[in-house]
């Protein structure tokens, strides 16, 4: 009987845990080294929102189309850690009511399934709503838990036989002599000590950190760690997710989860995603923000703030016009380094596509 | 505003010996507990391990001990428990296993909270206490939503009783059982409360709703659990003649 | 502190009532209170054992037991048995699903009445003992 084939994934966040699930379908022995906690990373971190795809249905066809067809996935394979409510996109200003005709053509182009609604209506629906209100969108938002996401992936995977080490930091490559990639040494940390993992495929999947990581292998990944704040505050002022009815921009999203409502985000790069510091000015921008959606967030209190590292790819355009589909890079293409593969960009809702995307391509390497 | 506090934190690698470390962390006093762990991390020692990953009270997964009182880390403001100069003891939450500094081994919770089959996501006023599922806001079926407990394991940490016996299931799991049995008290649940290492084992010491980040009430819940096998005992006494 | 699994072994640690609440003072209240119930009910099974050994023996020590030093150990029993019993109404109450939600405020409440009530009793006791 031939051999198992061995991944080895680096990085346990949303990506990681769904690539080692799908690897783990199709027959591989699967490691996976996480140097912190699992979705310890950008994925903990994530606003939660379980994109229906609207949001980009005007500038972004492609990951409006990629959100929606997730969205329905999700719902059906981890409805254990989703709050699936529905979003509203609510229009409060003359800019606003001329987004309307775009994004309602938009998301029929994507086939999301919406339904305009009277404001009288979306505040029977939603009665701490700007009452101000112009124009109101019903779209199939959710919200999910993001540690429960990603251990959802990883407890399936586990229960596959995929091995976890978190708390294993990845240290070198381990090149064999043809300049290709076998494996990875990793420092266990919670005894301190340095352990050599051997694979037929390294799998670099570390999001933010895609680059720095890459460079290990002397490989040069276009990332720029792109962070945006959130803020919780501790009332659950609504039940859906609402959107600003406009182009995507800064803290124009607020969803409710658990007892709370977070309002997020905004956008600035960064060159180190290991720490980044929290900016009082965005939080009290998210706070003006939250207010203008849900005016009862001024007799709320905040329950917490973060700051989470998007990891976009680096093209000519900057800021949030980049692309937010992910990619997926073969080394042996454009290095020609074998044995090492890197996934990144994207976003939570999308990690499943891209851990089946990656396990295709890792397929047709092997 | 910035302030500078003596982080001192609990380290442990596994096989050796507690030993305490501190760090000299510049920080605003408006951001959070974990950050300054996280600060520590980042830009003095990196062999440091803890766990993290919401920062904003959904996951459970950054609660410690925080001056020797159990805190969720993230929603914790650094002003709430030191002062500028001031030294903020961190160390690992008590009553699970230590993997090394602060990262604790809380599978024993997890596979207890399946015994249980304890769901994450309810109705809106399931997700509420029972008392509160009334108020207006709290009463819509039509909705759902994530349920108060985040598993978190503080209220376990907290315990008297879980600090003396590994048998007691503890009040993380009994108020998850509580919490799936309001609808009906199924056998399956009953096995795993109604006896001596269940819900009678508690001592009214209430630590866990003290602690409880959330708003769990486990407390409240077990009690009610009481009263429910009560209840049930009584009924099947009657009813078996 | 090292050793952070569960164990008995940790049973001093109930007594510590550093960064506890209300809940953790009933309880190192009701564990001292059964103790001396305890002690209290083995020395009186050992002053009725002196029955057995005649009614001389025993006419003497109830001499001894007209004592102060007796009589604040009375006291002490009259405290215990008050306090523990008042802090086992409010766990039984609890039990039955009973003012669960007021429990801080129950046991507060019951503490103060027991004092009272011990307050009444030492008056009594003490003022009993000039006549």
């Amino acid at each position: 009987m031939p051999t198992l084939p061995h991944a080895i994934i680096i990085g346990a966040g949303f990506t990681g845990c769904a690539l080692a699930h799908d690897l783990a379908l199709r027959g591989f022995q699967v490691s996976v080294l996480e140097r912190g906690e699992i979705a310890s990373g950008t994925s903990g971190r994530t606003h939660g929102l379980l994109h229906s795809g609207a949001r980009y249905c005007v500038n972004d066809l492609e990951a409006a189309i990629e959100c929606i067809e997730e969205n329905k996935i999700l719902r059906k394979i981890a409805s254990q850690c989703i709050e699936y409510n529905g979003g509203l996109f609510i229009g409060l200003n003359d800019a606003d009511l001329e987004y309307l005709p775009k994004f309602l053509a938009g998301a029929e182009t994507c086939q999301i399934s919406i339904e305009q609604i009277s404001p009288e209506k979306a505040l029977i629906l939603e009665p701490n709503l700007n009452p101000a209100l112009l124009a109101a969108v019903m779209v199939p938002d959710g919200v999910f838990d993001p540690l429960r996401l990603a251990l959802a992936f990883a407890a399936s995977a586990a229960e596959n036989g995929v091995r976890f080490f978190p708390h294993h930091e990845v240290q070198e490559m381990v090149f064999d002599g043809g300049g290709n990639i076998g494996g990875v040494t990793a420092l266990n940390k919670h005894t301190g000590n340095l352990y050599e993992f051997r694979g037929d495929i390294t799998i670099n999947a570390t999001g933010a950190w895609a680059g720095i990581l890459a460079s290990l292998a002397g490989v040069d990944v276009p990332i720029i760690p792109t962070p945006g704040v959130m803020v919780a505050y501790d009332k659950r002022l609504v039940n859906r997710v609402i959107n600003r009815l406009a182009e995507p921009g800064d803290g124009d999203i607020l969803l409710p989860q658990r007892r709370m409502v977070v309002i997020g985000t905004t956008s600035f790069e960064v060159e180190d995603p290991d720490y980044i510091p929290l900016d009082k000015n965005q939080i009290n921008q998210m706070y003006a923000c939250a207010c203008q959606l849900v005016p009862g967030i001024a007799y709320a209190l905040q329950r917490g703030a973060y700051v989470s590292a998007r990891p976009l790819i680096k093209t000519k355009m900057v800021g949030r016009s980049l692309s937010r589909t992910f990619k997926c890079y073969d080394h042996k293409e454009s290095e020609n380094i074998e044995g090492f593969v890197t996934i990144t960009g994207g976003k939570a809702t999308t990690c499943r596509i891209m851990a089946e995307k990656t396990a295709d391509l890792v397929c047709s390497k092997l | 505003m910035v302030w500078t506090i003596e982080l001192c934190i609990a380290r442990q690698k596994a096989g050796s010996e507690r030993h305490y470390q501190t760090y000299q962390i510049e920080i605003d006093p408006d951001e959070y507990v974990l950050d300054a762990v996280e600060k520590a991390w980042a830009f003095y020692d990196r062999s440091l391990t803890f766990r993290h990953a919401c920062h904003h009270s959904t996951c459970g997964a950054c609660g410690m001990l925080v001056n020797g009182v159990e805190k969720l880390t993230c929603i914790t403001p650094i002003r709430s428990v030191v002062q500028d100069k001031g030294r903020l003891l961190i160390e690992p939450l008590r009553n699970f296993p230590i993997l090394s500094d602060l990262v604790v081994d809380t599978s024993s919770m997890f596979n207890n909270l399946n015994k249980v089959s304890f769901n994450q996501v309810a109705s809106l006023p399931a997700a509420c206490l029972p008392y509160e599922s009334e108020q207006p806001e709290h009463a819509h079926p039509e909705y759902e939503r994530l349920v108060d407990c985040i598993e978190c394991g503080m209220c376990i940490s907290a315990c008297p009783i879980s600090l003396t016996s590994s048998d007691y299931i503890g009040p993380a799991v009994l108020a998850a059982a509580q919490h799936e049995s309001i609808q009906s008290l199924s056998p399956r649940i009953l096995e795993v409360v109604d006896n001596k290492n269940g819900v009678w084992r508690c001592h009214s010491a209430y630590e866990c709703s003290a602690v409880c980040p959330s708003g769990v009430e486990p407390g409240w819940r077990i009690m009610k659990m009481r009263q429910a096998v009560i209840a049930h005992r009584i009924k099947s006494f009657f009813s078996s003649d | 502190m090292n050793n952070n699994d569960p164990s008995s072994h940790h049973f001093l640690r109930w007594f510590d009532p550093r960064h506890k609440s209300i809940g953790t003072i009933a309880f190192i209240i009701n564990r001292f209170s059964a103790l001396g119930l305890t002690v209290y009910l083995i020395l009186h099974l050992v002053v009725l054992s002196k029955l057995a050994s005649g009614g001389q023996a025993y006419d003497e020590f109830l001499i001894l037991a007209k004592s102060p030093v007796i009589k604040i150990g009375e006291m002490f029993v009259i405290a215990g048995g008050i306090i523990h019993g008042a802090n086992g109404v409010r766990i039984a109450l609890n039990s039955f699903g009973f003012l669960v939600k007021i429990q801080k405020e129950l046991f507060i409440g019951l503490m103060i009445l027991s004092l009272a009530i011990i307050f009444y009793f030492g008056v009594h006791m003490f003022s009993g003992a000039q006549n």
